[in-house]
């Protein structure tokens, strides 16, 4: 059936972002780096699961709230990357350098 | 459709459990506020898959006020972490 189809394609395109984004955030050297993957991971991947099963739902007051659902994390992913990147910032925690080749941890700053 | 559902579910959770590696031993504070984030994020769409896997309408409802809640926990902590005089926890 096309509707199982289309809701299964966004699915994996969803897990894939999200195995993504868990490989940016072990990966990275530093906060400012993994903050990067780790929004991509939230809005991408979460954001393509929820509607690919709003298209699975069909009609119903479900497709609503998985809207209102998608449309929130749209807003609340990049706000909490920037909360987390202003704090780490006013911290002083330092960038990894990459002439160094060293991954600074942020304890001697 | 039920057993596919399932099976991304299985693959979300699993992601969500080694993104916990990050909670544990991020070097900084707000590496672990990242992770706890990440967790979050993923939690909310294993609960929206479960949903549909279980037919069960009322899980939205527990998924909106996750995410509410999420959002909040998370700008809250950052506003926290940015007060002066705050000691770095080891």
């Amino acid at each position: 059936m096309a509707k199982d189809i289309v809701a299964a394609a966004f699915c994996c395109i969803g897990t894939f972002f999200f195995l993504l984004g868990t490989t940016g955030l072990l990966r990275m050297p530093d906060i400012f780096t993994r903050l990067h993957p780790s929004t991509k991971c939230d809005t991408l991947g979460a954001c393509s699961v929820i509607i690919g099963m709003a298209v699975y739902s069909g009609w119903s007051w479900d497709v609503f709230k998985l809207i209102l659902i998608a449309c929130f994390l749209l807003l609340s992913s990049a706000t909490c990357g920037h909360a987390i990147g202003r704090s780490a910032l006013k911290r002083d925690i330092r960038y990894w350098r990459k002439e160094s080749g060293e991954v600074d941890d942020g304890h001697n700053a | 459709m039920d057993d596919f559902l399932t099976i991304i579910a299985i693959i979300i959770s699993l992601n969500a459990v080694v993104c916990l590696y990050r909670a544990a031993v991020g070097p900084t504070t707000q590496d672990r506020v990242l992770g706890v984030n990440i967790v979050g994020t993923k939690t909310l769409v294993v609960v929206v898959l479960i949903t549909f896997i279980q037919a069960e309408s009322f899980f939205l409802d527990v998924a909106i006020v996750y995410a509410l809640l999420l959002f909040v926990v998370t700008v809250a902590l950052s506003r926290y972490l940015e007060a002066e005089g705050w000691e770095e926890m080891k």
